[in-house]
Order: structure tokens, then sequence, then C-alpha cells
């Protein structure tokens, strides 16, 4: 009964503290908030970087990893701001929902201003919508797919940019070397069942049946790892065997078969087969987005200082396009902080600012860099570069 | 003619590497009655033993030791590495499960195959490990060998089928003419009445641990001569034992060996004479037909139950 009785006077003393709680609270609260709806360019500002750290392409993603911290460890002073890069590793292997989980995590970041990445066309796709609503900018070193940027069907937003060419450019390159340079009569298309590897395959087909080359097309999922078989369905007059493949060990294991087997026709594999040491087959090709930035003098002082860090590392092409995508996204986010005048107001702004990034001076990978003019944010340079792998495993450039 | 004769080499020799997965599969299924999973696993930690030997002794461009002392000793590694694996493998993860229900040690199986593929992983990376064989010798281990027709039998299938094959003798004998082989399948045929019978069941069971394990250590080492290897190797490439084993009736030594070359050569003769976009389709639409239809098998012999 006494319970019963004291219970409304409880209530009430803890209903009319709530509110005086709350009333008290209010102001700070609403201070508390418009803190926030602005980044101060004074605090550290945070990158995320979206790529394969893990799993089959996890070389990739480690390379891409490690130029991108070089660069935020060295650009953002000389900018006047502070940078942390934050990875969020997503493996090919994993499908949507694990890349919606590693997009929510840069979204959910309040210092959060751009995104690195994703390296490959499938994480572009599964993140760029989720990651445009939340304002933030994507920069891809490394995805090639055509329909990101282009076409009726496009599968990323306008918040998406690469500083690498698309497939459409690599496909027509691939093609127009062999049927112009090597004088293919006969070429094999090797597919790994995957959109990269179908992609790619499917437009170097399509130039070389346009050039009255004979094709033919074989198809095998991409956990096979033992190709004596498929080695076997190689026509012996066959020049080539086209094999895009983002892996540069099944490259490597498809030309050794095909020696062993006795056949004449040399692997020509996609920029995904691009692995120094790991793809040495002598006499095989590779294309690639980016040239070997170890030709350029203005490099060597990048070079030197990421070797520093990364001893004993080779220097790829994967790489250096990361540190060209954080030399991009400073110089917006710088932007955007000069015309905040000091903050950003909210981080789509860095989005408008990308639009107008050029860098006439220090571009990783050689020249100037600036956007298309034909709006499809992709770069101005649409060049892909064709290399030879040598005796000794190294490749040399043939275009 | 030319294209079958290569087709039955590449079928021979992906066989024997199948056989001895399907071997392991098959001695631990007949002694414990356990799926063991993580087979495919051991598999690939016998891969990069393989590799971890060829390093430490200089390399493929630069051996320094014979030829054929390297092989041997990347091959003896494997299977010890391996050996030692499975015994640990069966003592933590299998022999505290080994009264509970069937599934609570298939679950361990599961989950020790999970471990092992990610721990190497976090250890040695993602990226494929290529023995770089193509490079040993001056090649020669691919240069050299016999013809038969046009088509060039290079020194590395022969080594890698006729080891298999050697490995797979050398079992048969063991199972067949020791005592130890004779308290495996009595251990196999009634497990409470071998004990009764004196035979000390655990010693059988880590024995064939040991025989199962250095077995795919052995496949392992052979498989990663020819084709680069990974962390990721060992789901798939143990399914396909897995498959190999049903296919000869899991239980069955014999069985495994011949479902082992079955496997190899459908998958060779798909491939070569039908489709390569539907090889593993029709493989794993195999392994299904055989469990609804003949599950014991084409040489393993169906259970009679006491009802």
């Amino acid at each position: 009964m006494r319970k019963t009785k004291s219970f409304p006077l409880f209530a009430a003393a803890v209903a009319a503290t709530a509110l005086a709680a709350t009333v008290s609270a209010t102001p700070a609260a609403a201070k508390s908030t418009r803190a926030t709806a602005g980044i101060s360019c004074s605090k550290t500002l945070d990158i995320g970087m979206l790529a394969p750290l893990t799993g089959a392409a996890g070389f990739l993603g480690q390379e891409q990893l490690s130029w991108a911290k070089y660069a935020v460890k060295t650009l953002p002073a000389t900018m006047g701001l502070k940078v942390k890069l934050v990875p969020g590793d997503l493996p090919v292997e994993k499908g949507q929902a694990d890349a919606q989980a590693v997009a929510q995590k840069f979204i959910s970041d309040k210092n959060m201003v751009a995104v690195v990445g994703g390296s490959t066309s499938g994480s572009v796709v599964s993140t760029s919508t989720a990651l445009t609503q939340a304002g933030l900018v994507q920069v891809s070193p490394s995805a090639t797919r055509t329909t990101l940027t282009k076409g009726d069907n496009q599968q990323a937003t306008n918040a998406f940019f690469r500083v690498v060419p698309a497939d459409d450019y690599q496909g027509s390159t691939d093609a127009k070397y062999m049927t112009d340079v090597l004088k293919v009569k006969n070429v094999v298309i090797f597919d790994f069942q995957e959109p990269y590897s179908l992609g790619l395959g499917g437009e170097v087909e399509r130039d070389l049946k346009a050039a009255g080359v004979t094709t033919s097309h074989q198809s095998v999922a991409n956990t096979v790892t033992d190709f004596s078989s498929f080695v076997t369905k190689v026509p012996s007059d066959a020049d080539i065997v086209f094999f895009p493949t983002q892996s540069p060990g099944s490259a490597e294991a498809f030309a050794e078969q095909l020696v062993q087997q006795g056949k004449k026709a040399k692997v020509f594999g996609g920029d995904g087969s691009n692995g120094l040491g790991e793809f040495k087959a002598p006499g095989s090709y590779i294309s690639s987005f980016a040239p070997s930035i170890t030709g350029f003098a203005a490099d060597k002082a990048v070079i030197a200082g990421w070797q520093k860090d990364n001893k004993g590392k080779p220097v790829g092409s994967f790489g250096p396009a990361a540190y060209g995508a954080v030399q991009v996204i400073l110089a917006a986010v710088k932007a955007a902080c000069d015309k905040g005048k000091g903050s950003i107001a909210k981080r789509s702004l860095v989005i408008g600012q990308m639009r107008k990034v050029h860098i006439d001076k220090g571009w990783i990978l050689g020249g100037k860099f600036a956007w298309s003019t034909t709006n499809t944010r992709d770069p101005s340079v649409t060049k892909f570069y064709i290399l030879q792998i040598q005796g000794n495993g190294s490749y040399k450039l043939m275009n | 003619m030319d294209t079958f004769t290569q087709l039955t080499l590449n079928g021979l020799t992906e066989g024997s590497t199948y056989a001895l997965i399907a071997l392991g599969y098959t001695l631990v299924y007949g002694v414990l009655k356990l799926l063991n999973f993580a087979h495919g696993d051991v598999f690939m930690v016998g891969s990069f033993i393989g590799y971890g030997i060829l390093k430490v002794l200089g390399g493929a461009g630069d051996p320094q030791v014979p030829v054929w002392l390297l092989l041997t000793l990347m091959v003896l590694g494997g299977m010890v590495g391996c050996a030692v694996l499975g015994v640990a493998i069966e003592r933590f993860a299998y022999r505290p499960l080994r009264d509970a229900p069937r599934i609570a040690p298939l679950i361990s199986a599961l989950g020790v195959s999970f471990f092992l593929a990610n721990s190497f992983q976090l250890m040695f990376g993602a990226q494929q490990y290529n023995y770089g064989i193509f490079f040993l010798d001056g090649g020669s281990l691919y240069t050299e060998g016999f013809n038969i027709g046009n088509v060039h039998i290079p020194l590395i299938a022969i080594i890698t089928i006729l080891s298999a094959f050697a490995l797979m003798v050398a079992l048969w004998l063991l199972v067949t003419r020791t005592r130890t082989g004779k308290a495996m399948r009595a251990t196999s045929f009634d497990r409470e009445a071998a004990a009764m019978m004196g035979i000390d069941i655990d010693r059988v069971i880590v024995f064939t641990f040991i025989i199962g394990s250095a077995l795919a250590g052995a496949g392992g080492v052979m498989f990663a001569l020819r084709v680069p290897t990974a962390a990721s190797i060992g789901f798939v490439i143990g399914l396909k034992g897995f498959t190999a084993a049903v296919i000869g009736g899991i239980g069955s030594i014999p069985g495994a060996m011949a479902g082992g070359l079955i496997l190899g050569f459908a998958e060779a003769y798909i491939a070569g004479y039908w489709t390569t976009r539907w090889s593993d389709l029709v493989i794993f639409s195999v392994l299904i037909l055989f469990m609804l239809f003949r599950p014991s098998g084409l040489l393993g012999q169906a259970g009679i139950k006491k009802v």
C-alpha cells in the first residue's frame, strides 16, 4: 500500500527533474549541432580508402595503401592541412552487404571528407550511391569499368571520379596493338567469369573481330588455378591468348602451361595482371593504365621517400595511381577549405570543387592532370601502355 | 588424337592430385566416420611448406642442392609438416568431440578449415605464390621428357604422376600388409570390437591422421610444382577431393584412388571436348547425383544397419 501511495510523488519528481534537465540542456545541444554542421580545416580531416586489403586482390590493395599512406604523410603539410587515412578493407570475394558496411563506417565518420577508391569497379558500384547521399566524393585509382562514368546506364553517381582511363580505351589499345604491331591472325579470349574479365575481354574481342581477326572464347570460374585442359584447347596456330585477370599469378600459370604444351601463343593480360615478380613469363604482354613512374625524373624524390618506408618492395603501377588519387582529393579539399574560409560547411562541397581540380606540377603519373572535357569524370589523358615481359622478368614499354 | 592424349595427360596429372586428397578424406572417414573438411587446407599448408623449403634452399632460380634432392626435400618436408599438423588437429579439434553428436566434429572441421586459411592469409598475405619451377634448372622440368605423337610429356608431369602412384601403392601395402594397417581396418570395421581385441584406438586414429595429412602434404607440394598456390586454395580443392572420395566410395581406399582419377579425367575431357564455362558445375552436379542415387560410391559398400 505504501508503495502505491508514494509512486505518483516519485513519478512527478522524476518528470520534474527530467524537464528541468531538458530545459537547461537545450542551448548546449543546439550549440553542439551547430558545431558539427561544418568541418574545421584546422583539425585533422579523415580520408577513407576503400580497397581489397585482403583476399585474392590483396596485393593490389596493399600496394595502393602503401602509396596512399605515403601521400597522406607527405602532401597535406605542404597545403596547410592535417589528414588521416582511414583504410576500409573490401576483399573482391565479398558482396554488397560488406561494401555497404565499409561505406557506412566512412559515412558515420564526421571528419571524413573524401574516399580514395573503390579500387575495383564492383566496389564502386556497391558504394557509390550511399557515399554520394552522404556527400562524400570518391576518387578511384584503378576502377576502369567503362560504364561507371559512361553510357545510358551509368553505374556510378556524379560524385565518382577516377584518375585512370576507362576500359574502352584499354580494350581498343590492346586490340590495336595486337592487329597493328603483332599482326595477329588468331586470338583466344579467355575470361574469368567476373565483371572485369568479361567486360575487357568483350571489348577486345569486338575490336579484333571488327579487324577481321579469327577469335575463339573460353571462360572459366576464377577459382580455377590449373589451366592445363584449357590450354589444350588453344589452337596451335593461335598467336595470343588474351586473358584479362586480376591475378598475375594466374596469368603466369597460364603462360607456363602454354610452354609446357608446346603452344606458340603468348599471354596478353590486362592491367589486372600487371604484377612485377608474379607475372614474369618472357614474351608475355600486359597493358597498364599508368606508366612505370621509375622513368620520370620528377618522381625520383617521391619514389625514394616511398622506398624508405617500404623497404625491398618494387614500384608497381597500382600504387602511384593511389598516390595520384590522394593528390587530387587534397587539391579539392584545399579548394573547399579556402572557399569556406577555413572550414567546409558540408562535405558535399568537396564534390563541387573536384570538377575544377587540375594539377600542373608534380603529377605523379607524369605531365599534368586535368579532367576530361567530355564531362565523364575521367582523366583527360586516355593512354594505356603496353608492356612486354623480358627474359629477366622486367617489363619493357612497347608503345 | 593429340588432343585426346594431351587431355588424358592433364586428367592423369590432376586426377592423381585429387586421389591423394581423396585418400585422406577416406582414411579419416573410414576410421572416425568424420568428414574432415580441414583436409583441403592441410593440403594448402603442404604447398606453403614446400615453398618455404624451396626458398631456404636458394629458390628455383639459384638452388643450392641438386634438383632431385631439392624436390625430394620439398615433398618430404611437406609430408612431415602436414603429418604434425594433422596430429595437432586431431588432438585439439576432434578428440575432445569424439563422443559428441556427429554434427559437432563436422562443425569443428569447418572451423579448423577457416582457421588455417585465414591464419595463413594473415601471415603470408592473399597473393599467389609460384614455385617458379619454370625457371628451375633452365626449365628442364618443362622441356625434358618424351613425346607421344605431337604431345610433349614433360618431366614435371611424369614426376607428379609417378610420385602420386608410388605413394598410393605404399599406402595400399601399408593398409593391407602390415599390423598397423590391419588395426586400421579393424577400427574402421568396428571400433568397439577392435578396442575389445586390444587395439589401441587412439594410436590408430593418430596414425590415420599422420598418413592422411602426409599424403595431403605431398599432394600440396606436387600441385604447387605445376600451378601457383595461395592461402585460399584449400576449400575448393578440398571439395574436389571430397567429391572424388564420394564418387569412389568414401571409406574405400581403392575407391578414393579411382574417384580421384575419374574426377581428373572428367574435368579434362569436359573442358577439352565440351565446355570450359560449365566444367565445375558439371563436376559438382555429379557429386549431387552420386549422393542421391549411389551414396556408397562406385567401390564403397552400403552399410547394413540393425533395426
